[in-house]
Order: structure tokens, then C-alpha cells, then sequence
């Protein structure tokens, strides 16, 4: 197969050649591998590579890929970052309008009409940047003779990948693992691998989010090499009775290479003592069921009680030949017969932040570092809750939200607000995803994507479909995939607010300024276990609890910490008291938008916001809506989120 | 002469000054206020004190539209018209400000036991009202201050409404018994009581300059300085001007710049180079809101009824 770059401008095609979404499971050779979290198998492709930066497609090396191709002019660009951020370039922050707004008419695919299918919008976009990555090299001895693949953790927005020449494969949500198979072309030495990043595509028009827009190789790469048998999934599911007390152990997995010999899951409570143990023959596809624990350590934020899982592949000689370690918890998220969320039997409080992902200096090419500080900052001011706003983060991050009780909400790579929300009202004529069937599988795709790779976490309670994103049958098939797939977490959408009349439930929200003109299909019975809104007042949230509500209540986003802000939180905190069906909400948001950049006329080094780089259109200052400054210092606002997210631990 | 325990009152042709152990004090009749306010030999005032309505614009303001609906009270908050003089000493009301030939039945040993001087200010709003700032002098140099502001329905809403001091030079630092952290009458839940020392006058680094710094209900605020724009006074050592509580809690802001330092400003390194202290002592002081950032107002319990009269007072020079 060929790569065609008109695969850019249809929605139908975003990944060729991928390999299915996993679990995202660490695997090591041994257990002293294991402990100095130094896997054999793995090889990273961090660093520097070579670069060349086209302002359009039709500047773009085309051959780039050869093996003989002269890439003596190119640059060089540290991986990951953001293209941008090495001034190649222009930052643009912009919030709901497409970074394209005032310079080209586009419309999305198929949206208008069936048969508008937009040929050219990217492919020929004269504003889509291309990054061409190069980079040759060994691979490590231990990986050698092993089927090779290879992970980029995160890439904005469309990337083709070669190796040696060959086309390997195509890739689109940014904020997900894409992984291909190398084995048919890799070598054990001079290999040369070839990725070329386009900032734009039909993926842009659903991720849209409120952010500096960026592109470019900005996550991890890694080669990973399979043992000669390999988990390439697992999935824990652990089941809380409801006594609390007892639950029951289930697991599955499934395996390549499956070579003949032995899997042993042993599971650990957190003082050694074996809780499971058992040995099951070597197969594609192995399972263990309702294996009865007793004694239940129950997971939650302030006891988040892991126990742990150790997956021993071992050959037909006994050899160790995989070791496959995972931390899990016992928990249970249920709604009750009055419409009170309740985890593990008692009603659970969300003292919550939105986070983006940022770094003042790296943009979303956050660091290890980043991530711990902003969890000491949660622990420290009882926050306890997080929605990944509005995509899959870092892996790292759901370990650490495991590890120290953060409740997050999983949220998917959807955002599409430019094609329904026209300065403030409800415009949907253009919408996508909405119900246009060629945007059906790209949006159930990154659901599947969010699930299967992060399914295992203790800490995600909900997932979420997306942000500001409107309703339609595609929305409705991803919520679909989620209760399929997974009965042990709540699915979470607002958008769907915007298909509904409110008049009885809350009587004082004028319809003009949440429903479209043209009305359209409620789709509330559809989507979203819970009542979610953004930014709804106090007296209105307290309106809908009055009214005897049939779901319960959560602000996905409330007290917009832009500036000097956060005044009045305590009306909400209130209604904790009044109304168990309200379970509380997510500030927005954790940290401000802003980058470090070296100040000619004061000498200094200093913030900048959007609109600072002459990017227009632009939202300016509303980049910055933080509890925390972007260089991770808290705003005095904080000491307030403090007492009164500690009112309700 | 031997101070007494009375103050030492001179009579001058454009002022009145006021002596007595440790502090000289100067009203201005052509200024509009207290023009010097020397404490043991160390100036503390650049400028005559004004009454104050102005707080830069916050994103949140910006975003409900507050700064368009209040912006003639940064007209009024910028320039201070000062429109009568009322003194009193002792029990003596001047009918009409004492200046020559009426002060030279004087000579150099007057003295009083109290002394007040009420400066009325004429507001530049649309409609216009009034303000007036009282000065009560006790005999052993402090100073009552109290700010009282005359209702007007037709006006906007208030932004603040503080008497601003701007000290000639940058202080060192300040120590207060308060809140902790930056407070607003709708986000001070959290702030925790106590006595805490602040080094520097720190800007907080909103992206945007805006309103800042805000303490509410403090008992004290101590400033510190150690140094003047005095050319024959070229010791650095540490001076400090207390501020207490009279009836009620003070709230204030101290910080380098004025409201419209910071209203100009679209970044922090905008700002000019600091070097003076600029104390705003609220009488009232709106919140700040917090439910979005385009369109929601303050809660109503937190605006400022401009059609209601505000007064407020604190001790300017208080003793220990």
C-alpha cells in the first residue's frame, strides 16, 4: 500500500495499518527489570532528528522517506515538542472559532450534503504545515531477532509513517497511542524512519479545543519489541459485592506469539499477602472468573488501597519469558434508586479541576515532573477529581491519579464547537459529528481508543464522549460502545444539554440561549448517565434539583478562574448540603495558557497569551483561566478552592 | 519650646501644619488634603491623599461588561476635585479658611488638643455627588481618617471606593493582622486570621494586570520603608507608618501602582519601573465573581449600591 495524502480530507479514513488499541501495560523481562523500570524490550526514539518544516503540502519533500534521499540540508528538532515552539511556526492561541477563521472557507465533509466531499480542504490547504521527520538508527541488541513495533504517545494532528523506504502506516487522534507493526522492514542496523506531521486534516474540525494550536511529534516514541509470547492485552475486572467486603477477581488477556508454556496471575494485597494465584496453559485468549477475595480493600481518594497484579509468561521450560506488573483497586461507581452517585456505597463528591495538559515552556510537551508537581498541588488543596480536558492525556498521568485517589473523567479527543456554536448561539447547520454517518467510526474509534487503553485504571469513575461537541447519532454510538464494553464506570456528556427543553426543570433558562432555532431530536434519553452543565449559576442548579431530577446534577466546568476570579464559590458548595443529587463539579481550570518567552525591550523573560505573536483571530487572555499560574505557581485564589473543596473531603 | 503634651498648631497662608513629638503634618488649603505627613523627620506621602473608585478592570469585569457600565468612575478615580475646607480646633469652627489678616492675631505658640479638617471632594461623575475626607488629629498625632461618600441612585454601580495614598518611594514590605492571601468580599472563606509579614509589594501575575492585593478585615498594617527622596537624608535604615482599625476592620491594597498603572497595562512588563507605594484603604470593595468570564455578574450581595451612603474611618499614625 501507498500513502495518499487525501486521506487528509476524508473522515472515513484515520488509521491504516494501525495496531488495534491495549491496554497500556508495562512489560519486563524480569522482575529486576521490573523494579528498576528498565524494560528490555523497550528502545526509545527520543531525541534528536532530523527536520524539515514546509509551509504547505505542495512544499513538502515529497520523497522524503528514501532511503538515498539527501536530508544533508535538513534541520534538527527535538522529540517530542511542538513545531511551533521552535519558531518554525506561528503560535496561535484561539478558543471556539477554527484557527483557519477569516483566512479560508472551509466547510467539514458531508456536512452540507452526502455528496460534498470537500476533495482538497488539507491535502491542498494552504495554511496545513508540514513537518518531515527523518531519523536513522540501530536497533538496540535485545530487540533484535523480535517482531518490532513502534508507539508515538502523541502526534498533532495526521501522521504517515515509513521505515526503510516502505510505507508503514497512517495515524489521526493526536492524543491517543498510535502503534504499527516494523517487523516486514526493520533491520538490526541503519534504519531510517520517516514521519511526516500535517497540522491539519478532517481530525481538526474535532479537535477544536480552547488551546494553543499546535503540531508536531509531542509525545514520547518508543520501540517495543514482543517476547516470544506477549500479553497484548489485558483486561482487570474487578467486581465489589455488595456487601463491600467481598468481590471477585476477573481477568482476561489476550496473547501473540503464544508459543507453548504457562501464564501466572498473582495478585498482591498491598502487605505481600497472595490474594490470587493462579496458572492458566498459554493461549490466544485466556480468562479467569470470579475468583472469590475476601477482605476487601476498597479504592477511593483517601484510601487508594492498589493491589497487585503480576503476569508471569513462561515457556515450555518454566523460563520467565514476560513479566507483566499492574496496579489495580477495588471499587464501585453506581447511580441509586434517587439519583445519587454513590462510590462504594457512600455519595460521592467531585471537588474537581479541568487540566489541560502545559508546560510555559514545552506547550503540551509536558514533562514527568509537570505531572507530579500538579498532583502534590492536588493533595495539597483537596482537589480530588479530574477531567482530562478535552483528550486522552499522557499515560504517566492515570498511573499517578491511580496511585494517590484522584477521580478522573476520562474524557475523549472530541471538541467540534466551531461547527455549531456561532458567537454564543446554537448553529448546528454544519455540525459534525453530529448524525453524518462518514463521521461515525472516526468518533467510535476514539472512544475505543480511550477505552481499551486505559480501561484498567482505578481512577477513571467516568468517561467522557467529548467536549462541547452538540448531539447526534454518532455521540449516541459512542456512548453505545462505552455501556458495551464497560459496566463499571458512568458515561458523561454535556453537550447533549443543547437537544433538551429545560422549562420544567429549570424554569428561568431562557430556550434562546441554550436550543437551536430549528430545534432538533432530544437526544437526552440517549446520552449521558448524568445531568451535566457548564458555568449553569447557582440559583439555576439549584432550580434543576427542586425539580425533581431524573439524573444526577455535575458542572463539568464551573468558576472560570480567569484572572482575578473564583468569587462566590461558596454558593455552590451550599448546595452539597441541600441536595444530594448534586455531586459537585470541575473548576476551569487547573493552570493558565500562557508561554515563556524572552522580552527584547525589559530583558526579562515574561508570559505571553494569545494574540502576543501578532496570531490573529485570536481569543488573547482567555488562554489563561488557571487556579495556577503557568509557571505552576498557585494563584491567591487557590487558598479559597482549598477550604471549600476540604468542606467536603 | 518645650513640647507639651498638646499639638503645636502653626498657622500658614496655604496651610496649616501640626507639630508635636515625632510627626510634623502639613493640610494643604491649595492641595486638597494632608500634604505632608512626616514621621519622625520621614516623609510618608508623594501626593494629598484622594478618595478612590477605580480597580483596573478584571478579566471578569471585562467579560460582564462592569468596566463599560462603571467606566466614569475611572474619570472620577483619576482626577480630584477638591471644593471646600472645613477646620475645626479644639472646639473653634473656622467660618472661613484662617490665612492672613485673619492669622495674624496669632504668633508661634499655638497649640490645640484636637484638630479636624474636612476636605469635600466634587465628584466628576454624571451626575455628580460628594465626598468628603475627614482628618481628626489627636494630641498625640494620630490621625482618625474617615471617608464618607454620598449616595446617588443615578450612578453606576462602584468599582471601590477607598482613600488612595501614594508614598514617595517603594516600601520594603508590610506586616498586617488579617486574612491571608489576596481577599475579596466573596472569596475570604479560605483566607486564614493572622499576623503576616509580606516582603516587597508584590504584583500578582495575572496575565493581564488587574485589580490585586485586596486584604479585607484587617485589625493593622505596618509598612515598611527604608528610604526617601530626601537629598540630605541618605540613611537607609528601616521606618515604619502604622494603620489600625477604629470601629470596624480596615481593608486594603498595597502595591506599586495605581488602578490606572494597571488599567493601562496588558502585560506585567508593561507596567513602569516601581518605585512608589500606592496604599488604597476600602471602605468597600466589590467581589470579584467567579461563575464565567463572559456575561455573569457578581452575586448581588457583593456589588456596591452606589445609591447608598458609605463611610468608613481607620487610624492613620496609630500608636502602639
Amino acid at each position: 500500500m501507498e500513502a495518499d495524502i487525501k486521506w487528509l480530507d476524508d473522515p472515513e479514513t484515520f488509521r491504516v495499518n494501525q495496531l488495534p488499541a491495549h491496554s497500556d501495560h508495562h512489560y519486563y523481562g524480569n522482575y529486576r527489570e521490573w523494579q528498576t523500570h528498565a524494560s528490555r524490550f523497550v528502545q526509545s526514539l527520543n531525541g534528536q532528528w532530523q527536520f524539515k518544516f514546509s509551509a504547505n503540502p505542495q512544499e513538502r519533500p515529497v520523497d522524503f522517506y528514501a532511503v538515498d534521499y539527501d536530508t544533508s540540508a535538513f534541520d534538527r528538532i527535538k522529540v517530542p515538542s511542538e513545531i511551533e515552539l521552535s519558531d518554525y511556526a506561528q503560535n496561535n492561541y484561539i478558543n471556539t472559532l477554527m484557527p483557519w477563521e477569516g483566512k479560508i472557507y472551509r466547510r467539514p465533509a458531508y456536512a452540507l450534503s452526502a455528496d460534498d466531499a470537500q476533495e482538497g480542504s488539507f491535502s491542498e490547504g494552504k495554511d496545513n504545515t508540514v513537518g518531515s521527520y527523518v531519523r536513522h538508527f540501530d536497533l538496540d541488541p535485545a530487540l533484535r531477532g523480535k517482531d518490532i513495533r513502534i508507539c508515538f504517545e502523541g502526534v498533532e494532528r495526521s501522521m504517515y509513517l515509513w521505515l526503510n523506504g516502505h510505507f508503514i502506516g497512517y495515524a489521526e487522534d493526536s492524543f491517543t497511542p498510535s502503534e504499527f507493526d516494523l517487523t516486514p522492514y526493520i533491520q538490526d542496523e541503519d534504519n531510517v524512519i520517516a514521519v511526516r506531521v500535517y497540522k491539519h486534516s478532517t481530525a481538526s474540525w474535532i479537535e477544536d479545543q480552547d488551546m494553543f494550536r499546535f503540531s508536531g511529534i509531542f509525545r514520547n516514541v518508543e520501540l517495543k519489541a514482543a517476547p516470544v509470547t506477549h500479553i497484548e492485552d489485558l483486561t482487570i475486572m474487578p467486581h465489589v459485592n455488595d456487601d463491600f467486603q467481598t468481590g471477585t477477581f476477573n481477568f482476561a488477556a489476550r496473547l501473540s506469539g503464544a508459543a507453548a508454556g504457562s501464564v501466572r496471575i498473582l495478585v498482591h494485597d498491598a502487605d505481600g499477602n497472595v490474594v490470587v494465584d493462579e496458572t492458566l496453559p498459554t493461549d490466544e485468549h485466556i480468562e479467569l472468573n470470579e475468583i472469590a477475595v475476601e477482605n476487601l480493600h476498597l479504592w477511593d481518594n483517601h484510601h487508594p488501597y492498589l493491589y497487585q497484579l503480576l503476569v508471569e509468561v513462561r515457556d515450555a521450560d518454566g523460563r520467565l519469558v514476560e513479566l507483566v506488573p499492574y496496579q489495580f483497586g477495588f471499587r464501585r461507581i453506581e447511580i441509586s434508586a434517587n439519583h445519587v452517585v454513590l462510590l462504594n456505597g457512600h455519595r460521592l463528591i467531585i471537588n474537581g479541576v479541568n487540566r489541560h495538559e502545559w508546560d510555559a515552556r514545552g506547550g503540551r510537551s509536558i514533562t514527568l515532573t509537570d505531572m507530579e508537581d500538579d498532583i502534590k498541588t492536588f493533595k495539597e488543596n483537596n482537589i480530588n477529581a479530574v477531567r482530562t480536558c478535552h483528550y486522552p492525556d499522557q499515560i504517566p498521568w492515570y498511573y499517578l491519579c491511580d496511585r494517590n485517589g484522584i477521580y478522573m473523567m476520562a474524557e475523549n479527543n472530541l471538541e467540534s464547537h466551531a461547527t455549531w456554536q456561532k458567537m454564543g448561539a446554537i448553529e448546528p447547520s454544519y455540525n459534525v459529528p453530529g448524525s453524518v454517518p462518514q463521521w461515525k467510526e472516526v468518533v467510535v474509534d476514539r472512544a475505543r481508543t480511550n477505552y481499551e487503553t486505559f480501561k484498567n485504571h482505578p481512577a477513571i469513575l467516568f468517561w467522557s464522549l467529548g467536549n462541547e461537541s452538540f448531539a447526534g447519532d454518532n455521540l449516541v454510538a459512542m456512548q453505545q460502545f462505552y455501556k458495551q464494553h464497560d459496566a463499571t464506570r458512568l458515561v458523561h456528556y454535556e453537550g447533549v444539554c443543547h437537544t433538551h427543553n429545560y422549562q420544567k426543570q429549570i424554569p428561568s433558562l431562557d430556550p434562546e440561549q441554550y436550543l437551536s432555532k430549528e430545534g432538533c431530536k432530544d437526544y437526552r434519553p440517549e446520552l449521558s448517565d448524568v445531568e451535566s452543565w457548564m458555568y449553569l449559576p447557582p440559583h439555576q442548579v439549584e432550580e434543576y434539583l427542586q425539580n425533581n431530577p431524573d439524573k444526577p446534577f455535575m458542572e463539568c466546568e464551573y468558576m472560570h478562574d480567569m484572572g482575578n476570579s473564583d468569587g462566590g464559590m461558596g454558593s455552590y458548595i451550599k448546595l452539597l448540603d441541600k441536595y444530594p443529587q448534586y455531586f459537585g463539579g470541575f473548576i476551569w481550570d487547573f493552570i493558565d495558557q500562557a508561554l515563556i518567552v524572552h522580552d527584547q525591550i525589559s530583558g526579562q523573560d515574561v508570559m505571553r497569551y494569545g494574540g502576543d505573536f501578532d496570531d490573529r483571530h485570536s481569543d488573547y487572555e482567555f488562554s489563561g483561566d488557571g487556579l495556577m499560574f503557568a509557571d505552576r505557581t498557585p494563584k491567591p485564589a487557590m487558598q479559597e478552592v482549598k477550604y471549600y473543596y476540604g468542606l467536603h473531603k | 519650646m518645650a513640647y507639651t503634651n498638646k499639638l503645636k498648631v502653626i498657622y500658614g497662608d496655604g496651610t496649616l501644619g501640626l507639630d508635636g513629638d515625632g510627626f510634623d503634618y502639613i493640610f494643604s488649603y491649595e492641595k486638597g488634603g494632608l500634604e505632608s505627613l512626616k514621621i519622625d523627620n520621614k516623609e510618608w506621602l508623594y501626593r494629598v491623599p484622594t478618595p478612590t473608585f477605580w480597580r483596573a478592570t478584571t478579566d471578569n469585569d471585562r467579560g460582564s461588561g462592569f468596566n463599560l457600565k462603571a467606566a466614569q468612575w475611572l474619570g472620577a478615580d483619576q482626577f480630584a476635585k477638591c471644593v471646600g475646607i472645613q477646620l475645626t480646633v479644639d472646639q473653634h469652627h473656622f467660618a472661613e479658611l484662617p490665612v492672613a489678616p485673619i492669622t495674624n492675631q496669632f504668633d508661634d505658640q499655638q497649640t490645640a488638643s484636637q484638630v479636624e479638617i474636612t476636605y469635600t471632594f466634587a465628584i466628576l461623575t454624571v451626575p455628580s455627588t460628594k465626598v468628603t475626607v475627614t482628618y481628626l488629629i489627636d494630641d498625640q498625632g494620630q490621625i482618625k481618617v474617615t471617608g464618607h461618600y454620598y449616595g446617588h441612585s443615578d450612578l453606576p454601580e462602584l468599582p471601590v471606593f477607598g482613600i488612595r495614598m501614594i508614598m514617595p518611594t517603594k516600601a520594603t514590605g508590610f506586616d498586617y493582622q488579617g486574612l491571608s492571601g489576596e481577599t475579596y468580599p466573596d472569596r475570604m472563606a479560605g483566607g486564614k486570621p493572622g499576623q503576616y509579614h509580606v516582603d516587597g509589594l508584590p504584583v500578582t501575575k495575572y496575565l493581564v494586570p488587574q485589580e490585586m492585593g485586596m486584604h479585607m478585615r484587617n485589625q493593622y498594617l505596618v509598612i515598611h520603608r527604608n528610604s526617601t527622596q530626601n537629598n540630605a537624608d541618605q540613611v537607609n535604615t528601616n521606618f515604619d507608618l502604622r494603620i489600625a482599625a477604629d470601629q470596624q476592620p480596615f481593608n486594603f491594597s498595597c502595591l506599586p501602582y495605581t488602578a490606572e498603572e494597571l488599567e493601562n497595562a496588558t502585560h506585567i512588563e508593561e507596567l513602569p519601573l516601581a518605585r512608589r507605594t500606592v496604599l488604597v484603604v476600602a471602605g468597600a470593595v466589590r467581589g470579584v465573581g467567579g461563575i464565567d468570564s463572559w456575561g455573569s455578574d457578581v452575586e448581588p450581595a457583593y456589588h456596591i449600591d452606589s445609591a447608598q451612603d458609605i463611610e468608613f474611618s481607620f487610624i492613620l499614625n496609630a500608636h502602639k
